[in-house]
């Protein structure tokens, strides 16, 4: 099957300029219609595409195009014609809406996807069943309360219950950040909600603002997706927030909100934060533009739960204090009845409720970010001695995660010394390759890990592939604010230009050139390489196939833009096999992929929030009653 | 002199800034001593009759100055696992179940005992709190917080931990779960792992005075203060420097006294504290 072919059968309602392919999609619908009801198609290699659950009888809408504002947008083509997008839109999967068309269509006895009474079967669909989505809001005492585990369980929770769920954080504050299958960078977290949630597909509108500091108080705003500029705090605050940012949060969770059942949306940091609460649009700001109830989650685990409860509520505003409408009592560990008592007497003073005593949870999911790798020296007490540079300015850390799947124990190090006995070096993504590569160079790492050349397998990810190219080449400053040229590790003969100020973000699928085995990732990065090595995977474009990475084999020596290029295990094990003694080691368990284990892991939350809250009590808040 | 220094949730920087005003009372020619009533780790230091104390108490006695005793933490809880708990009075050992951990009253006792000889003997006892004092499933059975406060008339600084947001809310919500008795008692506030400027605190510090009557005594800047791991939650890592273990510990305390106060900690509201 060729790229091209592929893209339009996976998402067949984007690429049609209207009306060069209407005739395909006539075409498709008349199809449809012959075949009649099918519900979800699990024997389509796609599925599900869009949501587990979802109804497959018009993979080519029997709408299109709708013209309707709350399911589709028009778009400006390249070409510069309109197109109706629906590629947002999931009404017509929806196993209600998707039944009750061709039921109408059948009753009618329509054959031809061109006759106007079509039109009145949206029209009665739309009424019958399309509502505008409730909103929940997940507040945290603190950072680290557990929001961001709390809404992906509330995701899942609410999935299972059938609703068709979308997770939202207004703004996030992270350097660990995914691709979306549009190109759209948004917060790994999102996309972990989003798959607890049951999407094939996170998108743009579910993360709007994602701030990527960069340091000095100076952060990158990304606004749905794309680089809007570089704000220090005052001026985000000043002007931002006030300016464009309050009407993106309006415009977003307006749209998810016309396209999901439930919105369950995240704070950030404390709601209580009382220098800026009136700019503030992460926390309650965001829960009055969506007119949604608020949940607070509480860690029980520092101690203090109950002062931080009973603070942060009576530091909100009375007005916006009555949107709190439940308390969740969060990572208990030992005995969760001793807390109970305690739980009572906040109840009583504040007025609301606790629906939830969570206990502590071991779970092997994503971390949101890099403060989680603060106090970790190590992970894992396996055989193979995986030693990850720990960059000052490390982004997109969880490209490591998948590693626990396999016999290691990641280490992740600081100092030259701390190389001795690895067996394998990897060398992760940085938000500044150019200074890590001189942080490097300043601890002698860069001498260290040229040392081990040819003795242990090298892996470069991302900004680490950037460093063992031989040049780093940024003549407008625009990597590390100075303009310069950089001599790089050398493992390889690539160098890497910042000609001007662009971000490539793509999300990638294709093979390990070597053994045809699939792989997949994202790419993030500033900066352009010029390959002159021999390739590591071949990559499906929309285009065509295309390269990408570089191997030296005998030298034992991989670089890769993919971030996630461990998760599926064909070009982990290979990389591994080139561990000491690591195929012996290999061969001992079955290849896993590191989604089976998230999703396992999502399922295991679920539960234990589901054991753990009163669900009745979530659904009255919500105000969908049982 | 007395005072207590309270945390806001566990690693709020309560052993810390105990430490860091044992040593400014120790190098203004004060004789000062710390104390703690109760202390849950399984951290101790002997002490040279041979006594087990905790960890943070050893240190804070360092600097200031004077050599660790029994006296300076009476009661020492050391979980064994399973839900038992070592319990040690005055360097008496017993082992005790974790569901009646022990004779509450008689305990007590002990630990003012402790704190009377103390100061008697020196001119400042700085007490220190253990975890949350706004515990409200365990209010009544507070020995190091609140229990100690009432029975000694300890006047208190409440610190809070900017680090992980919400701090705002942690020193209010503890002031306003704080016992009536016992509220009047609370007289100042520190923010401590604080980074960037102070200005964009802004209005909330005032209001948070305001709503409390609690003074401000000021923002600790972000930075590890090392000392022997008290606690499960406290930092590790790092290399420190001196001719003896000991006296690295007393520099590091020193650079960072002397960094807070640059930082605008104003340690002497705290003496004014101390002697009310």
């Amino acid at each position: 099957m060729t790229a091209i072919h592929k893209m339009q059968s996976y998402y067949p309602n984007i690429m049609m300029h209207l009306p060069d392919n209407m005739d395909n999609i006539t075409k498709k619908v008349r199809e449809e219609i012959e075949r009649g009801w099918i519900g979800p198609d699990k024997s389509c290699p796609y599925h599900p595409c869009h949501f587990t659950g979802q109804d497959c009888t018009f993979c080519y809408c029997p709408f299109y195009p709708c013209m309707d504002e709350d399911l589709g947008t028009s778009i400006r083509s390249k070409r510069g014609s309109d197109i109706w997008d629906c590629s947002y839109c999931l009404f017509i999967h929806r196993q209600e809406v998707g039944k009750y068309a061709m039921s109408e269509i059948k009753r009618m006895g329509i054959s031809d996807p061109k006759d106007p009474r079509i039109r009145d079967i949206l029209t009665e669909a739309k009424a019958r069943f399309h509502r505008k989505g409730k909103t929940i809001m997940v507040l945290g005492a603190t950072s680290d309360a557990g929001k961001s585990i709390a809404v992906a369980a509330l995701c899942r929770i609410l999935h299972r219950k059938g609703y068709l769920v979308a997770p939202f954080k207004s703004q996030n504050m992270s350097l660990n950040s995914k691709v979306t299958r549009k190109g759209f960078e948004i917060a790994m977290i999102q996309t972990l909600q989003s798959k607890a949630a049951g999407l094939k597909n996170p998108d743009q509108y579910m993360n709007p603002i994602l701030l990527k500091p960069k340091g000095d108080a100076v952060s990158q705003v990304i606004v749905k997706g794309e680089p809007y500029g570089d704000y220090n705090v005052k001026d985000y605050y000043g002007k931002f927030v006030p300016g464009p940012g309050t009407e993106i949060v309006r415009g977003t969770v307006g749209f998810l909100k016309n396209r999901y059942d439930v919105v369950v949306m995240e704070g950030a940091g404390s709601p209580a934060e009382i220098n800026i609460y009136n700019r503030d649009i992460a926390n309650i700001g965001a829960a009055k533009i969506a007119d949604a109830p608020c949940l607070l989650v509480v860690n029980v685990e520092w101690g203090g739960a109950f002062a931080y409860a009973v603070g942060t509520i009576n530091l909100i505003p009375e007005e916006d204090r009555k949107r709190i409408k439940g308390i969740i009592l969060n990572n208990i560990r030992g005995d969760v009845s001793k807390i109970a008592p305690g739980a009572k007497e906040v109840e009583r003073i504040l007025g609301i409720p606790v629906i939830g005593l969570v206990p502590h949870i071991e779970l092997e999911l994503p971390q949101e970010d890099s403060e989680a790798l603060r106090d970790m020296k190590s992970k894992g007490s396996g055989n193979m001695k995986i030693s990850v540079i720990r960059l000052p300015r490390i982004s997109n850390f969880t490209d490591i995660d998948p590693l626990y799947l396999e016999d290691t124990t990641v280490k992740f190090i600081t100092e030259p010394e701390e190389l001795a006995g690895s067996g394998a070096i990897i060398i992760p993504g940085t938000k500044n390759t150019v200074e890590d590569l001189m942080w490097m160079k300043e601890k002698g790492l860069d001498k260290a890990i040229l040392e081990q050349r040819g003795r242990v397998p090298i892996l470069g990810i991302c900004g680490g592939y950037q460093m063992m190219g031989r040049s780093l080449e940024d003549p407008n400053g625009i990597e590390c604010g100075r303009p310069g040229t950089y001599e790089g590790l050398g493992l390889f003969d690539n160098v890497t230009r910042w000609g001007e100020y662009k971000k490539r973000t793509v999300l990638d699928e294709g093979v390990l050139l070597k053994t045809g085995g699939p792989v997949t990732g994202y790419e993030i990065h500033m900066g352009i390489s010029e390959i002159v090595e021999k390739p590591l995977f071949s990559i499906e474009r929309f285009t065509g196939n295309e390269t990408e990475g570089s191997v030296r084999e005998k030298e034992m020596l991989f670089g890769t833009y993919l971030h996630g290029v461990l998760e599926k295990p064909s070009f982990r094990r290979f990389f591994l096999s080139f561990v000491k003694g690591g195929e012996n080691i290999l061969s001992t368990s079955e290849p896993r992929d590191y989604d089976d284990l998230v999703e396992e892991n999502l399922e295991k939350l679920a539960s234990a929030f589901e054991k753990s809250m009163d669900v009745g009590k979530l659904m009255e808040i919500l105000g969908e009653e049982q | 002199m007395k005072v207590m220094f309270l945390g806001t949730s566990s690693g709020a920087g309560k052993t810390t800034v105990a430490a860091l005003y044992c040593r400014y009372l120790h190098k203004k020619g004060i004789s000062v001593v710390p104390f703690k009533a109760s202390n849950l780790s399984n951290s101790a230091f002997i002490t040279k009759d041979g006594y087990e104390i905790g960890m943070g108490q050893a240190f804070q006695a360092w600097v200031s100055g004077v050599e660790p005793s029994n006296d300076m933490n009476p009661v020492l809880l050391k979980p064994s696992g399973n839900g038992f708990i070592q319990l040690i009075v005055n360097g008496e050992a017993q082992t005790v179940s974790d569901a009646d951990p022990m004779d509450r009253k008689a305990v007590m006792k002990k630990a003012c005992e402790a704190f009377d000889r103390l100061s008697y003997k020196y001119d400042a006892v700085v007490c220190e709190g253990s975890g949350s004092p706004a515990e409200l499933n365990l209010l009544d059975k507070d020995l190091a917080n609140t229990g100690m406060m009432r029975e000694r008339r300890i006047p208190a600084v409440l610190v809070g931990d900017i680090e992980r947001g919400g701090v705002f809310a942690a020193l209010y919500g503890t002031w306003l779960l704080m016992p009536e008795d016992v509220r009047p008692l609370l007289k100042g506030f520190i923010i401590n792992r604080f980074r960037g400027d102070p200005t964009i605190l802004g209005d909330a510090v005032d209001k948070i005075k305001e709503l409390t009557g609690m003074e401000f005594i000021g923002t600790i800047p972000y930075a590890y203060l090392r000392f022997p791991e008290e606690d499960s939650l406290s930092e590790s890592g790092g290399k420190l420097e001196g001719p003896t273990l000991i006296d690295a510990f007393i520099g590091n305390a020193d650079s960072l006294l002397e960094t807070a106060e640059d930082y605008g900690l104003d340690l002497k509201k705290i003496e004014d504290i101390s002697s009310s």
